[in-house]
Parts: structure tokens; sequence; C-alpha cells
């Protein structure tokens, strides 16, 4: 693998690397001020935004500078609006987003301070995970710490612009990380997604205008704005830009958030960054960004971990959570693990989530512990094409389908062979789980 | 409006509301279970999935309760693809469902059925065991839930979140596990719980008054006007077998209760289901006696003619119809003429009921019968040389203790029910309001129709009629009390 800069996890490494003192003799709020002191516009940034082709790190890649652009202009639409900071960060796999949050929470303050100007706005949620814990105290901690020094509240750095920060934890719902249930959940009520449209530049938190974002995404705004766009475009492949937060788990040697450049490739992240497959084994297949993409084939390491390359191999980045699976697993277990938390997580509203989640979570369960029917495979391809794609008010109909479809695909002769001789000859040791069906 | 095209017809589109309703308004049937016209849309039961093509982009397929119309937009409700993503949907929302339509109240008006029956698969293909829920389940003294039924749409918990803005319900827990919950299992409140059962699109929500009393193809529905207040909404009355009423229930009226209507009218039928009915009685030596109508309209007349200071109280219940009866009557004899005017209830509230318990205050009003309390009633009673009692519960509205101490006046009454008065020389059945034809007016002055839902019991016949006959007899046509 070629070197690169590294910028995200810098100031991660450093000792108290969560403090505003440790943050500000490292450079920090550097990027704040230029925006305030010198000052820059909100268009000017947003330029930026667009210049630098920063995607959204939350799963769907949506470039950035466009979705801030997508907020009414205030001279013409003067309701309140807001940005919501996605942190509800809970697909299978990934865990990128709870390193900078308890690492380096300032940098996310200061990324919801520059989007705040440039969007103008005057308020930013972040909605954290009800499990992340440590990122809701370090993130408060922080946001105090900052406050106290006038970084954020009213008159920010002794300017005209005002800029509040309030945290939000959720409950423990993934259907809260999709952006229109989190705005029902900071909202107070349960988070079941809303139907787009209305969109939420339009409609939506309290029916105003509102972006939301993934940290991650937010964390790199300071970096752009001090640097330059065309810094940061110049880093990564033709349409994925920067570097990005690769959460490698499974069968690795060692895995662990990592930050790499776009361009690379699995094979390199896996045998370079993460110590090769775990015990000498082989790798037998891997999500490239958690759980909702469709699985690829050992084989398939070589290709390039961003948005084109994965899309051409029939999947797709997410999140750049790889979860690693060595050549003794069992892919009816796996798929009955991954089928079993959508149906967990499926907030119930359309008949074909609710319903088809459970499904496919019961097939798949009898698959694995060897209660097989010769028709559940094609009955499972067609599940999932009826459950998706965009049949239903969000995307997790989608999300229990994809893995679906691409198990249904590349293993199909192993669930068959599961159900043929009514066991799973690869199962490993059960532990029953209390919640099973 | 917005020029669409749905399945070939251009169509103007209200832009306001969504593609389904110009669906609707236009006789293009697109199933729903979620959506119901008087609620807030929320898109998730996704059976109302059409085809849409708009500009040059490829078609799609949408959820039409949440897709506002466009111009120009191409609708097509008909494709195999949206055939296909309904038959889909409709497996999974099968999947659970207990299929206990046999036992089930709903069957014969469940959507679920229906659709399933139009655009549904003919085989299952799981061989999961369906999800075992509490079958019966009370949410109250209304209200009793079949959680194995249930689909989920949400429209109870809309119905008090969106229309009497009173949340009561709620979607309890996630996905799969969902369940339709009170908050903290309290029981329903209020007087409109009734409703939940009616926009419920399968068997889930029952009405305790209504469980396993008639299959649904059995009763005849029938336009009726709710008798319980001055409101006056439009309902339909459902009788078993041309016998009992078995319900009501509202029927759409966009100027009056839209789709509603409050517990009190709806479970009504005490009254109109009521056995032992008057049909014709008239005083001999040894008291009331049975008779045929001719005789005791005859008796009715002898007592009337030639008396002077002749009062003739109606009730509230009186159609306008039997109202310009009685005053053409009250006309020939020289009558004062009142009907009794029940005291307003507590049922008032800021919705539909009126708490005002007479149904037709504003027709009789209009046609110069003022309203009279009970015991006001009697009072102008006491002198009067005879007296007309005419209407359906005159005399329970009355007070049946009243009409038994009246003295010195004779007295003819047409009521569903005699009363052992002896000042009374005849009684003469009367319909009930399922059993006649007529008009109410509301109390914003909106006519009412009543239709003859069943047959009134045999002799009786409609009191407008025998209000004139009377009239005929008292003093035949031309001459003059």
């Amino acid at each position: 693998m070629k070197s690169f800069e590294r910028y995200l996890l810098e100031r991660t490494k450093l000792a108290n690397s969560h403090t505003l003192a440790v943050y500000r003799a490292n450079g920090g709020y550097k990027a704040l001020e230029k925006v305030l002191k010198k000052p820059l516009t909100p268009a000017e940034i947003i330029a930026e935004m667009k210049a630098s082709n920063l995607r959204g790190r939350g799963g769907a890649g949506f470039p950035c500078g466009m979705k801030w652009s997508f907020m009414p202009d205030p001279a013409k639409d003067p309701r309140p609006r807001y940005l919501a900071v996605n942190a509800d960060e809970s697909e299978p796999g990934t865990c990128k987003d709870r390193v900078l949050m308890e690492k380096d929470p300032h940098g996310l303050i200061e990324g919801c301070l520059i989007a705040a100007y440039a969007m103008r706005l005057q308020a930013v949620y972040i909605y954290v995970r009800g499990e992340y814990r440590k990122s809701y105290d370090t993130l408060l901690a922080a946001i105090a710490e900052a406050r106290k020094a006038g970084l954020v509240g009213k008159n920010v750095m002794g300017t005209e612009f005002s800029c509040d920060v309030w945290m939000h934890k959720g409950a423990g719902a993934y259907i809260c990380g999709e952006e229109t249930g989190l705005m029902e959940s900071l909202e107070g009520k349960r988070g079941h997604p809303r139907p787009k449209p209305p969109f939420p530049a339009g409609f939506g938190l309290w029916g105003k205008p509102t972006t939301v974002n993934n940290v991650e995404t937010i964390f790199n705004v300071p970096f752009i704005v001090e640097r330059g766009g065309a810094w940061f475009s110049s880093i990564g492949t033709q349409n994925s830009k920067g570097n990005f937060l690769c959460g490698i788990s499974g069968h690795v040697e060692k895995p662990g958030v990592y930050e790499l450049p776009f361009g690379v490739t699995a094979r390199e992240i896996v045998d370079e960054v993460a110590g090769g497959i775990w015990k000498g084994r082989k790798c037998k297949a891997w999500f490239p960004g958690g759980s909702s993409c469709a699985l690829l084939r050992g084989e398939d390491l070589d290709v390039v971990l961003d948005h084109d390359s994965l899309k051409a191999k029939g999947s797709s980045l997410g999140t750049a959570a790889m979860i690693v699976m060595d050549d003794t697993t069992s892919m009816a277990r796996v798929m009955e693990i991954i089928a079993r938390f959508y149906d967990h997580e499926s907030c119930g509203q359309c008949s074909q989530c609710r319903e088809g989640t459970q499904w496919l979570a019961q097939i798949f369960h009898r698959i694995a512990t060897g209660h097989g029917k010769p028709d559940d495979v094609a009955t499972l391809e067609s599940l999932a094409k009826g459950m998706a794609p965009g049949k239903t008010i969000c995307a997790l109909a989608d999300a229990a389908a994809i893995p679906t479809l691409s198990a249904v695909r590349i293993f199909k002769t192993e669930l068959e062979e599961c159900i043929r001789q009514a066991k799973d000859p690869l199962a490993p040791p059960r532990v029953e789980y209390a919640g099973a069906h | 409006m917005t020029k669409i095209t749905v399945n070939g017809r251009e169509i103007d589109a209200d832009p306001k509301k969504p593609l389904i309703a110009a669906c609707h308004e236009n006789g293009i049937d697109v199933p729903m279970y979620c959506y119901h016209p008087g609620l807030r849309p929320v898109g998730s039961c996704r059976i109302c999935q059409v085809e849409v093509k708009q500009g040059d982009a490829p078609a799609r397929v949408v959820a039409s309760c949440r897709t506002p119309v466009a111009e120009g937009m191409v609708v097509n409700t008909d494709s195999p693809k949206a055939h296909d993503v309904r038959r889909e949907c409709l497996e999974f929302l099968l999947k659970n469902h207990p299929l206990d339509c046999p036992i089930c109240d709903k069957a014969g008006e469940c959507d679920l059925q229906d659709y399933s029956f139009a655009e549904g698969q003919t085989k299952g293909r799981t061989h999961e065991p369906r999800r075992k829920l509490e079958k019966r389940k009370s949410l109250g003294d209304v209200i009793v839930l079949d959680e194995e039924r249930c689909i989920l749409c949400s429209r109870c918990v809309r119905f008090f979140e969106d229309v009497t803005k009173k949340p009561q319900l709620t979607v309890a827990d996630l996905g799969s596990r969902s369940v339709i919950s009170t908050f903290l299992d309290k029981p329903l409140k209020g007087n409109y719980q009734g409703n939940i059962a009616d926009i419920c699109p399968v068997g889930a929500l029952t009405l305790t008054r209504f469980r396993f009393q008639a299959r649904v193809w059995n009763l005849s529905k029938h336009l009726s006007t709710c008798a319980e207040c001055s409101r006056g909404c439009s309902v339909t009355a459902e009788v078993l077998r041309g016998g009992d009423t078995k319900r009501f229930r509202p029927r759409f009226n966009p100027k009056v209760n839209q789709w509603w209507m409050c517990d009190t009218g709806r479970f009504a039928f005490s009254h109109v289901n009521a056995a032992d009915r008057a049909v014709a009685l008239r005083r001999t030596a040894e008291g009331l006696e049975a008779c045929d109508l001719d005789a005791a309209l005859s008796a009715a007349a002898n007592t009337l003619r030639g008396k002077s200071n002749v009062a003739v109280v109606l009730s509230p219940f009186s159609t306008n119809e039997e109202a310009a009866a009685a005053k053409a009557l009250a006309a020939r004899l020289g009558a004062k003429t009142c009907f009794v005017s029940p005291a307003p209830n507590a049922l008032k509230d800021d919705f539909l009921h009126t708490g005002d318990p007479c149904p037709n205050r504003r027709g009789l009003t209009d046609l110069g019968f003022a309203g009279l309390a009970a015991a006001d009633v009697a009072g102008a009673l006491a002198g009067a040389g005879a007296v007309v009692l005419a209407g359906e519960r005159v005399v329970e509205l009355l007070g049946a203790e009243r009409v038994a101490a009246l003295t010195g006046t004779r007295a003819v009454l047409f009521d569903t029910h005699c009363v052992d008065a002896p000042a009374l020389d005849a009684c003469i059945g009367v319909p009930v309001h399922v059993e006649k034809d007529g008009h109410w007016t509301n109390v914003e002055g909106r006519a009412g129709r009543l239709t003859i839902a069943r047959s009134a019991p045999r002799g009786v016949r409609a009191l407008d009629l025998n209000l004139k006959r009377l009239s005929e007899l008292v003093s035949p046509a031309g001459a003059k009390a």
C-alpha cells in the first residue's frame, strides 16, 4: 500500500485528546476562526464543500455540499432551521463514529459550528445512540467546555454568529439512525420513519428545514475549510474523495478502526492493515460496509474500496465497515443472525418490512437449524424481491433484502446443502438467543 | 384542478388531496388499509401502490396515499407491476393473519378479505407458525381487540390523534412484535370509541355490543339519521332479517358528521327494538281494549269532536311530515300546539354531540311548535278540553305518571306503547324512526332523511297518515270546526 497522509485520527492518538486544551494546541478551532474572522460567506463554504466532493459517510454516500445547498434561503424562508448530526451508529459492523466522539469530540463540535454557519442555522442536535454512554458523556463535557470558552452559544468567538449544540440520547433503536426516524425520535415520538417527500430540507425537525449528516461527514468539514476543497478532492478515486474510516471486524488478526484513503483495495486492508485472515485461513465472504450491503466472495477482495468499484461488483460502500468471514463460517448461520437483527429492528410500519423481516429470519433460522424445506431458497429470493427496492417508507426493508439476495445468489449451493442434509455441516456450537422466534 | 390520466382516462384531481383520493373520487378502485380519507395519511400498509409515470422518467410504483398529484401524471392502477406489488404486499399481510374468517365478525365487509379475493394469491407459502397473541383483549366497555387479526394500519391510533385530538392508543413494541395498545393499558374513554371499529379494515377491533350478534351479509342497510341529538348524524340502520336493528353506523356526510358518530347514537337501539308494541286500542266499559285501526281512530275522533281548547302535543322525535299533519289537525281543531322538549343532557362535547336530545327541534320550531319542558306541558294540559299526544316516546318523555294523572280532560295517544291512563280514550300505534320515511331538520338547518329500514308491526300505519285521517274524521273536508 502506498503511504498516505492521515488527518482524521491523528489527534485521537494524543493523551487527553478529548479536552479543549489538547484540541486547541493541535490546531483546533482554527478552521472556525478562519470562517468567522476572515470572514467567509456561507456561500463560499458551501462552494468549498462542493469542490471537495465529500460524500456522506453514513452509508448512502450523498454529496454533502449538495445536501447543504438544498436548505432554503433564509431571506425567502425565515423559519428556524436545524442540523441534526446522526450519531446513532448501530449497523452491525460499524463502529467508526464512536472513536471520533470519544477521542476527538471537539473536532465534531467545530464541524457542527461551521456547518451551522454555512447553512445559517442556530441549533445543532447531536443524536447519539443510547448504548454509546461514553460518547455521550464525552461529547456533553466537550460541549460544556466549548460553551465556557465562548465557542458554543451566543456570539461565538465574539462575533455576530450564535449557535447552540444540543445532545440527545437515543433509546437503542437501529431505526432511529434513519434520518426521518431520527427526526421523529428527536421530536420525542416513536422513531417511525416518515414518508418522503416532503424531504427534510423543506420539512424536517418540527416541520422546519433540517439537514441530517453523519458524524464522520461533519468531522471532515473543518479539514476541508482549513485546507481547501481542492486538497480534499486530490485524495482518493474519481467519485470517492478524501480519507475514510474503515471499521474492520470479523475473522481478521487485528480488527479495529483504521483511517485509509479511497483507492486501496479490500485485500490491502485485510492483509496489510488488519493483519490478514486469522489463523492463516482463507476469506470466504465479506461485507464491504456493514450488514446491509450485498455480501461479496473472498475472491472479490481485490476490489478497490470505493463507491464506484463496489457498485460495479453489485454491492456498496455503506459505512465502510468491513465484516470478514473465514472459510469455516456457516453462511446459513451468518444470515440467520443478520436476518434476526433486521426483524428485531424493523419499526413495523410497512407491511413488507414488518412481516418480511420476520419471515426471512424464520426461514434462515430453520435452514441453520436443519429444518429447511426444499422451497426455502426460492421463497427467500422471492420474499426479498417483494420487500425491495423502494417498496417501503424507508430503506430498512432494502437493508434486509440486499444481503439476503446476495447470500441466495452466491451461497445457494451451501444453503441448499443445509436443507438437503437437514443439518448445517458448518454449524458452530449454538448459543440460543433468548429473543429468537 | 390538476389534470392527470388514470388508466387511460383524463381526470381532474384536487391538488390538495393525494393521488388515491383522486382515483376514488373518479370511481377507480385502489385498495387501502392505512389510508382513510378522514385521517392523516401515513403510507405504511403499502397496499395502495400504483404505477406512476411523470415526464420522461421511467414508470415507478408508488404508494398512492402519499403521492401528491402533479399535472400530466400518468397513472396505471391496473398494470402487471402494480398488481404484483399489491399481491406481494397481501402475502406479507396474511403471513401472520389467523384467517379465522368463519368466526370473525368482520367477515363479509373486511377489506383484507375483499382485496385478498380480488388481488391475492390462492396459495400460502409460509411454513412458519402464525403469531400467537391476545385474541380478546378488552379496551374498555365498547371495544374488544383481537391482536392476531390486526394488520397494524394504525387507523385507530390516528383516529384519536387526528379526530378527537385526545390520543388514547399507540403501537407498542417494534416490528413484527408490534401490537395496538392503550397507554398503560388503561381502558378507552370518551363517547367516540365505536368509530375505531368502523374504520378498522379487518376484524381486530370489534364492538362488544355487536360481537357475534349477526353475520353482516344478513344485515340489510338502510339510510337513516341518528335520533340521539340535534346534530342528526347521517347513519345507516342495519337490520337483521327484517327484525331487530343490530347496529347504527355513521354514513359519510361531509356537512354534518363526516365519517363519525358518537357511541350514544351508535348503541341507541333499546327503543327501536322494544317489544310489545301498541297497535290500536280504544276505551270500552272494561277499559282499554285492542281493536282495529279504524275503530281506534273513530274513538279518537269522537273524543276530539266539538271540543274547544284542545292541545296537540308532539314528541320531539316527530318528523317534519308528521308535524305538518299535526299542524293541519290542530288548525281544524283550533288547538294549541307544542312539543315536549327534553332537557339538555351532559353528553355535549366539542365534536358532534350537541347535548340536545331532540333530533328535530329546529324542524318543529320552524313549523311553529313551541318546545316546552315536560312539567310545563303537563301544566298546560290541565285545563284542556281534549289532548292529542302524538309521536314515538311522547309518553316516556312527558312522564307516564303525568299522563296517568291527567284529569278533567280526555286524551288521544299516538305512541309505540300504550299507558294505563284513565283519561285515555284511544291509543294508536306509531312506527319508530327506523320504520318510517320522513325528515328531521338538524341544529344547523340541514334535513336528515329517515327511510323504512324495517316494516312497522302489522296494523301500525304512519303517524302522518293517521293524523290526516283523524282530521277527516273530526271534521270532514270543507267543514270548519
